[in-house]
């Protein structure tokens, strides 16, 4: 892929953070500069960052594709290299800036909590040859399940489908059959261990290649000489190709062919071959004994692992934000019309005959985004689209109804991809509360909501932390890193005050400053944006009393002030004018209790409260 | 039990058949004294005299006729024809007679006859020696048309149709006659006409193949599954009549449907599965269905018989056409 002729071509990477496209913001190179590995190329706008590229090679460039302003594909050509140059490549291969098809997710890497990496790296995904199994999913979807005893010893000989151990998962507990007939080698845990499902549980040696069902193309070498009568093979003109290799036929595929015929339910036919195996007068019995399809089953259905269903599971793991097309029931130019115009399959009402999603379903949920802006982030895909032509700032107050609909892009899909992650897991609760800021001097109030975020952190650390659903782990930060929530003509960015703890009011005014100042000249670096532990909207500067801000996972917290109003209110002595501020704290209660939330807003309002 | 190719495993099924029932008797060109010019009645005539195995003149059209007017008076007889390519002189007792008498005397005679055929290419025969017409008596209403793809289905398959009490037309994947062995018990077990194989389960395309092909559809397979693409094999064996049923569960379950065969484009098995999936299974389909197949030309002579062949590469790529298609 890498090499044309002597050509050498880079395809754009992946920037970092999943998304389908980059814009060049400029060139830092010409055609027919010879550049050093290394050496930033070009700069590219992606979601909400402007990232240097730089060059794989020390070589002459040939070709620039594109111009400021174009929008290249990830994957697509970039920069063209003349293939006789010195590829000092030694620590990069072009194989590697292939780039995932799937964006994994819109969250930076380095937002990830480090337990992820180091338990997927102690995980072997795969079986390396027959041998070991892998703890298959045990129907519930849970990702792991815990040893209860093991009902066989290491050494002994097992025919296949014998139970060999007991798994406990979330609610049962499951025997775990043999996937085959061979002899236990070794156990990869004890009774009590958590095994994590595709993670080896049992290796075996000396398989019974017999016993090997889904193996279709096992090939056994034999050492029996050629053919007895090679030249007595035909008495015709021809060649016909002559092979010793010995073949298993594939038992299941005929046991399952008879089956389908005879239209026996092969759960309730028990196996009466050398090792349980079902044979075809096992079905033919199951027939006569009326073991049909969709008749009861007598005997409850038994739970067969057996090696494709680990990596069907591991397969669909890949593709867990992926839309699966085949849920959805649609004919080619209905799904063609949908991609079009961008439309998810899934935000399709379908109408058609027998679940099928009719054209006039995908025109209808268009029309029901347009009539609520507000959808839009979860109706449209995430996908790439060659509409370069979309203007920067879409979506206004009014959409006119005959305008195309414009792909969205940038920070805008940035934007949607994370609303639709932080909806799709995260439990929000909000709480409100007004605190009284009259005896504020004049000041910035945003250094003033960032410090009490950095109090209230100190007193109640757990809304300072990050969380993990999946894993059930969370990071409780010793250190406050607040995003602080910009609006701007391209769409929503939430840069962040590092080590906002240990910054006095001074430099934070300063540090927001630079932030917004990078933010109307697209000099925004990606770390800029990394790293919040804590998030504040003050959409109140525009309007708005009280609001449910939506958590960016893996944070936990999201302090929303609102704007803030004179009061009447009955004090002490009498009644008085107070200045009234709005607070609404958004957190995830899957990390957090309720309790912890109201501590942590108290503590808000304690240091607002005061009067410096 | 012992290893054995397709072709002996043909000889295996027509003898054991002939030694539980003696209404079973075998004829064509070279049957008896030669044993067959592949050797598939290899040893028959010394085992069940000439009586059963019987050699007759080089006119096909007679063998046909006298295994209808056998099968009439309730012999099973497997007549051989000695290449696809001469099946023709036979056509119209095939056609005209042994297809329809069940309908023709309101079910009061059935014909229980097999004609077995050697048939398709890769073998540096003539072209006549080497063309894949199943389509021909595929089309043909009242008749079976049987291909099996490795020796445990010629055996099993093969044992089936001499016990079907309606017409067999068996056709012989003579390129793979030897190409690998299986282990085969010669217990008499028959395998269900009328149904298709599932090989191997895959979740982003479903291969329909048989016969000859179905080894470089396996392989494809391999390939790509090294490469990511979850394939799923189905070996048709039974092209008449169609088990549409399993290959729309499949196509449905994986999208994508592409159907290699050796015969030309046109009009053939593959334009029927292709029809039916998109007549069917229309609202699942992802990407149009793929036809991996020989050209519609007559099968060139030795030196060119290669380019016609589809192959391994041509499989794959169009494959990745499919998975790729958006």
């Amino acid at each position: 892929m890498s090499t044309v002729n002597s050509l050498k071509i880079f395809n754009l990477p992946d920037l970092g953070e999943g998304l389908p496209d980059a814009e060049i913001v400029r060139w830092l190179v010409k055609e027919g500069d010879t550049v050093a590995l290394d050496q930033p190329m070009v700069e590219m706008e992606t979601a909400k960052a402007v990232v240097e590229v730089p060059s794989p090679f020390a070589g002459k460039i040939t070709k620039l594709c594109g111009q400021a302003g174009d929008v290249i594909e990830v994957g697509a050509v970039l920069v063209e290299f003349d293939g006789d140059s010195d590829g000092d490549g030694s620590s990069f291969t072009l194989e590697e800036t292939i780039v995932p098809e799937q964006p994994e997710a819109a969250i930076p890497e380095i937002a990830k909590p480090d337990a992820t990496q180091k338990t997927s790296e102690e995980t072997p995904v795969s079986m390396d040859s027959n041998q070991v199994f892998n703890l298959p999913d045990l129907g519930e979807g849970l990702p792991d399940a815990e040893i209860v005893r093991w009902l066989v010893a290491e050494g002994d000989v097992l025919t296949l489908d014998q139970p060999m151990v007991e798994m406990e998962t979330a609610k049962a507990v499951v025997e775990v059959p043999s996937p085959f007939a061979a002899k236990v080698a070794k156990f990869y845990g004890q009774a009590g261990d958590v095994i994590e499902v595709g993670a080896p549980l049992v290796s075996f040696g000396e398989v019974d290649p017999s016993s090997v069902i889904d193996a279709t193309v096992t090939k056994i070498e034999q050492d029996e000489s050629v053919d007895k009568k090679p030249a007595d093979a035909a008495t015709v003109v021809g060649a016909v190709q002559v092979g010793n290799k010995l073949v298993a036929e594939s038992v299941s595929a005929v046991i399952k062919a008879l089956a389908r015929k005879l239209k026996v339910d092969l759960i309730q036919v028990s196996g009466s071959g050398s090792d349980g195996e079902i044979t075809q007068s096992d079905v033919k019995q199951a027939k006569k004994d009326g073991k049909l399809v969709g008749s009861k089953s007598a005997t409850p259905q038994p739970i067969a692992p057996q090696p494709t269903a680990v990596a069907t599971t591991s397969a669909n793991d890949d593709s867990v934000n992926k839309e699966n097309p085949l849920d959805f029931k649609a004919s080619p130019a209905v799904r063609a019309h949908a991609r079009r115009l961008n439309v998810a399959l899934s935000q399709c009402v379908a109408n058609g005959k027998k679940g099928t999603i009719t054209k006039a379903d995908v025109d209808a949920a268009i029309n029901s985004v347009l009539s609520s802006p507000a959808s839009s982030a979860s109706t449209f895909v995430a996908v790439t689209s060659k509409a370069k032509s979309a203007p920067k700032s879409v979506v206004s107050t009014t959409v006119q109804a005959s305008s195309e609909p414009q792909t969205v892009r940038g920070v805008r899909r940035a934007m949607a991809m994370g609303m639709s992650k932080s909806h799709a897991s995260v439990v929000p609760t909000t709480l409100m509360e007004d605190v009284d800021i009259t005896s504020w001097p004049k000041q910035d109030s945003l250094a003033r909501y960032v410090r009490a975020l950095v109090f209230a952190s100190k007193i109640e650390p757990s809304l300072n932390c990050w969380f993990d659903g999946e894993k059930f782990e969370r990071i409780v930060h010793p250190n406050v890193h607040v995003g602080i929530a910009i609006d701007s003509p391209d769409g929503l960015y939430v840069p962040v005050i590092h080590d906002a703890d240990s910054k006095d009011a001074g430099q934070i005014r300063a540090r927001v400053q630079e932030l917004r100042q990078k933010i109307e000249s697209k000099g925004l670096k990606q770390q800029d944006q990394q790293g919040a532990t804590v998030t504040l909207s003050n959409f109140g500067s525009i309007t708005g009393r009280y609001g449910t801000p939506v958590v960016s996972p893996p944070q936990v917290a999201i302090l929303g002030t609102g704007r803030f109003r004179n009061e009447l209110k009955l004090t002490e002595t009498g009644i008085e004018n107070r200045k009234m501020l709005p607070l609404s704290l958004t957190f995830d209660h899957r990390a957090c209790t309720g309790g912890e939330a109201a501590r942590f807003l108290a503590a808000i309002i304690e240091d607002l409260q005061k009067s410096d | 039990m012992s290893a054995i190719t397709l072709i002996e495993a043909v000889n295996m099924a027509i003898s054991h058949e002939m030694g539980v029932d003696e209404e079973v008797v075998v004829f064509g060109e070279d049957v008896g004294i030669n044993g067959g010019v592949f050797r598939a009645t290899d040893g028959l005539q010394a085992k069940y005299g000439k009586e059963r195995v019987i050699d007759t003149p080089l006119a096909e059209a007679m063998i046909a006729g006298i295994a209808i007017g056998m099968a009439a008076q309730g012999m099973k007889p497997i007549a051989e024809i000695q290449f696809m390519g001469f099946i023709f002189p036979a056509a119209d007792h095939i056609i005209s007679h042994c297809a329809r008498m069940r309908n023709r005397t309101r079910g009061r005679l059935t014909l229980p006859m097999v004609i077995r055929a050697p048939f398709g290419g890769g073998i540096h025969a003539p072209e006549n020696h080497s063309e894949s017409t199943e389509a021909i008596f595929a089309h043909i209403p009242g008749l079976k048309v049987v291909i099996p793809s490795n020796p445990s289905r010629a055996y099993g398959l093969m044992l089936a149709a001499i016990r079907d009490p309606d017409p067999v037309i068996f056709l012989e994947p003579k390129r793979v006659y030897r190409i690998e062995k299986h282990e085969i018990e010669d217990n008499g077990e028959d395998y269900p006409l009328g149904m298709c194989f599932v090989d191997r389960e895959g979740t982003d395309i479903t291969l329909i193949s048989w016969g000859a092909m179905l080894h470089e559809t396996k392989q494809a397979a391999e390939i790509l599954a090294a490469e990511g693409i979850s394939a799923e094999v189905i070996d048709v064996a039974t092209v008449s009549p169609l088990d549409i049923d399993t290959i729309l569960e499949s196509v449905e379950k994986t999208g994508r449907a592409c159907i290699v065969q050796e015969a030309p484009k046109a009009g053939a098995v593959g334009s029927e599965i292709a029809a039916e999936i998109a007549e069917k299974s229309l609202m699942s389909l992802l990407a149009p269905i793929g036809r991996v197949s020989g050209y519609d030309i007559v099968i060139p002579y030795y030196r060119l018989e290669k380019q016609y062949m589809p192959k391994i590469e041509h499989i794959i790529e169009e494959v990745k056409r499919l998975v790729e298609y958006r």
